[in-house]
């Protein structure tokens, strides 16, 4: 066992490996808040890399309908469930936040590393605290879809008075949009027997050799996202790959540069943004304000990371949705959400500019620039005032070609008359 | 008769043992197994790899003593081995995918296939009883005594659907209740307390049975847990029409349409079926009269045809 310090937790943990960090990180922020479960990005992934024999379960990239939906079912209750077990009511949040070394406090709770060490399983101890997934709970990947939780029990025919009310619902779902999270501290990773496992150290992407795998299914038991998935017609493990060929800049479309993945660059409600961050030696951000991921993890701070206490440090983040029951999502991501959502149902001109780069080019943006526009309108948003600036962002890729230039307010265009009737 | 094991569930079976999720598997074995198991993959060309990989898997599947636990309940039935041409396990991937069912052939005979999640394999309270029950239903379409036929007299599928789920559950009594009154081997888990597995049947039966009355109910549950030598007839007598619906001749509330064959509470007005629907109607059901009355959906339909117009009228 080696210490590590976790930034998202607020504090040294304990992994199995030493801390080694990528020269780049992979992350990306969805804005839950616009999905609409299309499934889009779903099915890009899968037309791309999991159409063949023994791939027919597989999904690397899933939407799934909260608080029910899950994909395998009820992983993460699972998870939690375990975790509980394991430190009964002691999986909590204390102190203050702290700058960028802890954002969202210090997690005095156990990790899945932490909590494994005290639980040994028939066959020995675990690396990381899980459990292997049944065939049934792969099956259905979208079961309750669209199920709502609700405060009364419903009557047809008739909608729950005041259930619509902000700031929470009290009828309530979301989406859940979920895929590998390439994680700093992979559970996959350290519980594999064989090593077949890696990180790599040009974009922190986990993959599985497919040569050193034997099947042993230690990273589907260990994952608590349960992202590695066991392929019968190999006998070999297989996740997603962050679609590495576009991230070195090998999609032929795009000239060489770093491209996002395909289930982001499909994504029909442009609620994805994907990236690369720069390190420090202890794994935490770079500053770089002009990344946008930077500005939305460490600035804005409106994306979290989803189940930080799980200790594994994943760089998949989040805007939680804001109609959602606060104690639901502080467990989901954590204790940032309150300050999340206050931040983006009012949001100030800069993070008003930057929600605009999602979904506009596939290429990968590493840095934005702001040109002010005029005040276009004002207003109070739940007793908070709140003014439009019609701004202009531009993206410039890794090459510093422009890639994006979006105004704030959406041009609006008139159709000749002429051509009034086609589109 | 000749066993045959699916591969996927054997591995599947054997991955689990490996793994220490089913006890009494010496960890030294295990990895013995794995040790073979790795080998494997280098084996260049995919068939004779995956031949091998089956070889080595049955073989611990035996080795762990799988094999003899599903011949153990197999012996439970001896019709079966004569009955039989071949009887397979495969791996289900759900519950609801689980169970027995009998193939036949008409030149190769009869086959049983046993579908089950290979969870089961972790515990024998899981497995053992779940094949006596499914081996049970095999054994019984097998055994002459009992008389099975796949016909189901009704005459639409939604009927057919209602009338199977009665005869599953009627079915199913009588094979619980007889494996219940049989002396369990001195190797098998204890089983679920007869008496409260025998009140679970009560209710289920008591719901799919309410339009009886109590008397009635009780009566023909205890003659079913106590039949110890069922028959298909009887079984499906209970479950075709226990409202005795089919004989009511006259438009009744709860009496079949004679055109659809649904139940209706909803005949229609004789006197309100005009002569081009009766019409209609004969020229699908010649022998039908306005006196025997139809469903006002089945009416519907008929008044609805006779606004069909050839396609070609409006060309
Ligand atoms: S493509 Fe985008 S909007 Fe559609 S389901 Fe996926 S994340 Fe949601
Ligand atoms: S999400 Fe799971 S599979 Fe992906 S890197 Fe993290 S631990 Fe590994
Ligand atoms: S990053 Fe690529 S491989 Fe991973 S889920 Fe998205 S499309 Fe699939
Ligand atoms: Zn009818």
């Amino acid at each position: 066992m080696s210490t590590v310090y976790n930034w998202q937790l607020g504090r040294e943990m304990e992994y199995p490996y030493d801390a080694t960090y990528p020269n780049e990180q992979f992350a990306f922020v969805f804005n839950i808040n616009r999905c609409i479960a299309c499934q889009t990005c779903t099915m890009a992934c899968k037309s791309t890399w999991t159409f063949s024999k023994g791939q027919e379960y597989m999904w690397w990239n899933n939407v799934e309908t909260k608080p029910y939906g899950g994909y395998p079912h009820h992983w993460d209750v699972k998870l939690l469930d375990l975790l509980e077990k394991a430190n009964p009511e002691g999986q909590i949040w204390n102190d203050q936040p702290l700058e960028k070394r802890a954002p969202y406090g210090r997690f005095g709770g156990k990790t899945v590393f932490d909590a494994a060490q005290q639980n040994l399983a028939p066959e020995g101890a675990q690396a990381a605290l899980g459990y292997l997934p049944t065939d049934e709970e792969w099956s259905g990947p979208n079961k309750f879809e669209d199920n709502p939780l609700s405060e009364i029990k419903g009557k047809r025919g008739q909608f729950f008075p005041g259930g619509e009310q902000l700031p929470n619902h009290k009828t309530w779902f979301f989406y859940l949009q979920r895929l590998c999270n390439h994680c700093t501290y992979p559970a996959c990773l350290a519980a594999c027997p064989r090593k077949a496992i890696y990180k790599r150290r040009e974009d922190g992407i986990v993959l599985i050799d497919q040569e050193r795998c034997r099947g042993y299914r230690k990273c589907v038991e260990a994952c608590p996202y349960k992202k590695p998935m066991y392929r019968g017609a190999t006998r070999t493990s297989e996740k997603c790959i962050g679609c590495y060929p576009r991230i070195e800049g090998r999609e032929p479309d795009t000239g060489g540069v770093p491209t996002q993945t395909r289930c982001m660059a499909g994504c029909i409600g442009q609620i994805r943004l994907q990236g690369l961050i720069e390190l420090n030696p202890d794994g935490v951000w770079k500053e770089n304000r002009a990344n946008p991921l930077y500005y939305l993890v460490h600035v804005a701070k409106v994306a979290l990371p989803l189940y930080p206490q799980f200790g594994t440090s994943p760089n998949g983040y989040y805007i939680p949705p804001r109609w959602v029951p606060r104690p639901y999502l502080r467990q989901m991501f954590g204790p940032g959400v309150d300050a999340a959502i206050e931040r983006y149902t009012v949001p100030d001109r800069e993070l008003l500019a930057v929600l605009q780069l999602f979904g506009k080019d596939e290429r990968i943006c590493a840095r934005y620039e702001i040109q002010k526009g005029p005040k276009v309108f004002e207003t109070t948003v739940r007793g908070k005032p709140f003014e439009l600036y019609n701004d202009t962002i531009i993206g410039y890729s890794r090459k510093g070609q422009e890639i994006v230039r979006v105004t704030v307010e959406e041009p609006v265009h008139i159709r000749p008359d002429q051509h009034a009737n086609s589109i | 008769m000749q066993l045959l094991y699916e591969e996927e569930l054997v591995e599947g079976a054997v991955f689990l043992c490996a793994n220490g999720r089913r006890s009494c598997i010496p960890p030294l074995q295990a990895s013995r197994f794995s040790r073979s198991r790795e080998r494997l993959y280098d084996i260049p060309d995919p068939d004779a790899r995956n031949n091998a990989f089956f070889a080595l898997h049955l073989k611990w599947f035996r080795e762990w003593g799988l094999a003899d636990l599903l011949a153990g309940v197999i012996r439970e039935y001896p019709i079966l081995d004569g009955a039989l041409k071949t009887l397979s396990f495969r791996r289900a991937k759900a519950r609801n995918e689980e169970g027995a069912e009998l193939f036949v052939h008409p030149e190769e005979g009869r086959n049983g296939v046993v579908a089950l999640r290979i969870e089961r394999f972790e515990r024998d309270a899981d497995l053992l009883p779940f094949l006596l029950h499914e081996l049970m239903h095999l054994s019984d379409m097998t055994d002459p005594a009992f008389g099975y036929s796949r016909d189901v007299p009704v005459r639409n599928p939604s009927q057919q659907q209602l009338v199977l789920g009665r005869y599953r559950l009627l079915w199913d009594i009588t094979i619980d209740a007889r494996l219940s009154s049989r002396t369990p081997k001195p190797t098998e888990p204890a089983s679920r307390a007869s008496s409260e597995l025998k009140n679970r049947y009560e209710t289920e039966f008591n719901r799919a049975y309410c339009f009886w009355d109590e008397a009635r109910r009780r009566e023909v549950f205890e003659a079913l847990w106590n039949d110890a030598a069922p028959r298909h007839e009887r079984l499906m007598s209970l479950a075709v029409d226990p409202r005795g619906a089919a004989a009511m001749n006259r438009p009744e509330p709860g009496g079949l349409c004679p055109l659809c064959g649904f139940s209706t509470f909803d005949w229609a007005d004789g006197a309100a079926i005009c002569s081009e629907t009766a019409e209609a109607i004969r020229r699908q059901f010649p022998s039908w009269a306005v006196t025997q009355g139809a469903c006002n959906r089945c009416v519907e339909v008929y008044e609805a045809s006779q606004l069909e117009q050839p396609a070609t009228l409006f060309l």
